[in-house]
């Protein structure tokens, strides 16, 4: 029963998800996903980015531990993508954080994101899918 | 329980199929237009629904396999006003079909000509669905305001429209074909005044053929492409209302509200967005002008592909220049997407002593083959 319940539950999100496709800016929108080293050691990322007509700005993981994003650039030659910003750790420390990655995707609903994310000296894989 | 669960899953993937291949995707996604191919054999089974009617029929190759192949004939509405009628052909009838097949390996194909053993010829009378009255001047209102919609008495509505995208005027023609593709990439700086981000995804939807057209997923027609849906449109002007009423024939046949009782445009935070935005209009002589702000991102403004963002400000201008003839111009204001405001425009004819006819976008048959 709590099986036919998830599944019902998933037909409902993938139909919810397709009708809610964005068509505007590629980058614009809240993406989620995950980096790590390993395919082991995986942390969660939800990522917003916005475009206000000359810069794409943005937040990584909104909330109490939100980073704010320093710089993205997209090259429209080639759907590459880079961010860059500066976390800070629980003792205070400055993390930079630096993605580089391509547009996946382009026409579909969910577009991906993926790429190389380094986060200190910590150097992984991350998976970003628009929600 | 297994059971239960494969009936679900089998229900998820008939559900996403149904959504993702749904009618109205540009033709010139489905079919390769640049080919021609002939394909033979008994008619089992006639599918007359709107906005695309098919015929079925079993064909065999040269290997002596058969399959089924979906041959689309037209929009029921054009076949019906050409003067054709499901019966025209029978299930059992031998027909051969010449015409421009699928992309991929569908064996599906979108007909030039269908033709009987007899030698006769099928479903090929040009459509007049769109016959223009008798020349006269735009109806006017008892205090002179010009009607957009029918005079009291008469039928009739919007349709046939001169340009089939939108693109920046300048009296220049830009080549593209009904879908909006251009038939040389290069003109595309001269479509629209692009941002760089914006122009690449132009390129590419047009590369990709329009495949992720909004439309072809019965999501409606916003902005300006909603004066350009093959089965038209309606004002119906409700004036003690303080409103117009923009009935659409196709897309989702769904309706727009253009508020005319001097309401001011609403601040861009406050308006919840929508497909055809928060439009609020008035008269400048005979022109009707209407201001519309709060639009959402989920439709392609135009065939072909025009991105834009919430950020979207149309100015529309329409005048009945006489009975027969609309004129439609939009400015267009997206500095997200376009460095500098642009306008286009086109006119549409008035559709004599009819109504809208029902023309829903829905799963359509195509479906029912992949």
């Amino acid at each position: 029963m709590r099986r036919r319940a998830a599944l019902a539950w998933l037909l409902g999100m993938c139909v919810v998800a397709i009708v809610s496709a964005q068509e505007g800016h590629p980058l614009s929108g809240t993406w989620s996903g995950d980096w790590g080293p390993s395919t082991a050691q995986r942390t969660h990322l939800t990522v917003v980015l916005n475009w206000d007509g000359k810069t794409i700005t943005g937040t990584i993981n909104p909330g109490p531990n939100a980073v704010t994003i320093g710089g993205v650039l997209l090259d429209v030659t080639n759907w590459t993508v880079r961010i860059e910003a500066d976390a800070k750790d629980a003792a205070g420390k400055t993390t930079h954080i630096a993605a580089e990655g391509r547009l996946e995707d382009l026409g579909s609903y969910h577009r991906r994101l993926t790429g190389t994310w380094t986060q200190g000296d910590v150097k992984g894989d991350f998976k970003l899918t628009r929600d | 329980m297994i059971s239960s669960s494969r009936a679900i899953s089998t229900a998820l993937f008939v559900a996403l199929a149904a959504v993702t291949l749904v009618a109205q995707r540009p033709h010139s996604n489905t079919y390769d237009e640049t080919r021609r191919i002939t394909v033979q054999g008994p008619v089992t089974r006639i599918e007359w629904a709107a906005p695309h009617a098919f015929l079925f029929l079993d064909v065999r190759d040269t290997t002596g396999v058969v399959r089924t192949w979906a041959v689309e004939i037209g929009d029921p509405l054009d076949l019906e006003a050409g003067g054709w009628k499901p019966t025209a052909v029978r299930l059992g009838d031998i027909v051969t079909v010449e015409g421009a097949p699928a992309r991929g390996d569908a064996p599906q194909v979108l007909a030039n000509a269908v033709t009987l053993r007899t030698g006769k010829r099928l479903f090929t009378t040009p459509a007049v669905r769109h016959v223009t009255a008798a020349a006269a001047p735009a109806p006017r209102w008892p205090d002179g305001q010009i009607r957009l919609g029918p005079a009291p008495g008469a039928k009739g509505y919007w349709g046939a429209p001169s340009a089939r995208a939108l693109v920046e005027s300048g009296g220049i023609r830009i080549a593209m074909n009904d879908d909006g593709l251009l038939e040389n990439l290069s003109d595309a700086d001269r479509v629209a005044p692009f941002q760089p981000w914006s122009r690449a995804l132009y390129l590419y939807r047009q590369r990709t053929r329009l495949k992720d057209d909004p439309l072809g997923r019965c999501m409606p027609p916003g902005g300006p492409r909603q004066f350009q849906m093959a089965n038209g449109f309606q004002f119906v002007e409700q004036r003690d209302l303080g409103r117009i009423l923009v009935l659409h024939g196709g897309g989702d046949r769904n309706w727009r509200i253009i508020y005319t009782d001097g309401r001011p445009q609403e601040e861009p935070a406050e308006v919840v967005q929508s497909y055809y935005g928060h439009s609020v209009g008035h008269r400048d002589g005979d022109t009707l002008v209407v201001d519309s702000i709060g639009f959402n991102e989920r439709f392609w403004m135009s065939a072909g592909g025009l991105p834009h963002t919430e950020a979207l400000h149309l100015v529309e201008r329409f005048t009945r220049t006489d009975l027969n003839t609309l004129k439609y111009e939009v400015r267009v204001e997206d500095p997200r997407t376009y460095t500098r405001p642009w306008t286009g425009g086109w006119t549409v004819q008035w559709v004599p002593d009819r109504d809208l006819e029902e023309s829903f976008c829905e799963e359509d048959v195509e479906s029912t083959l992949r």
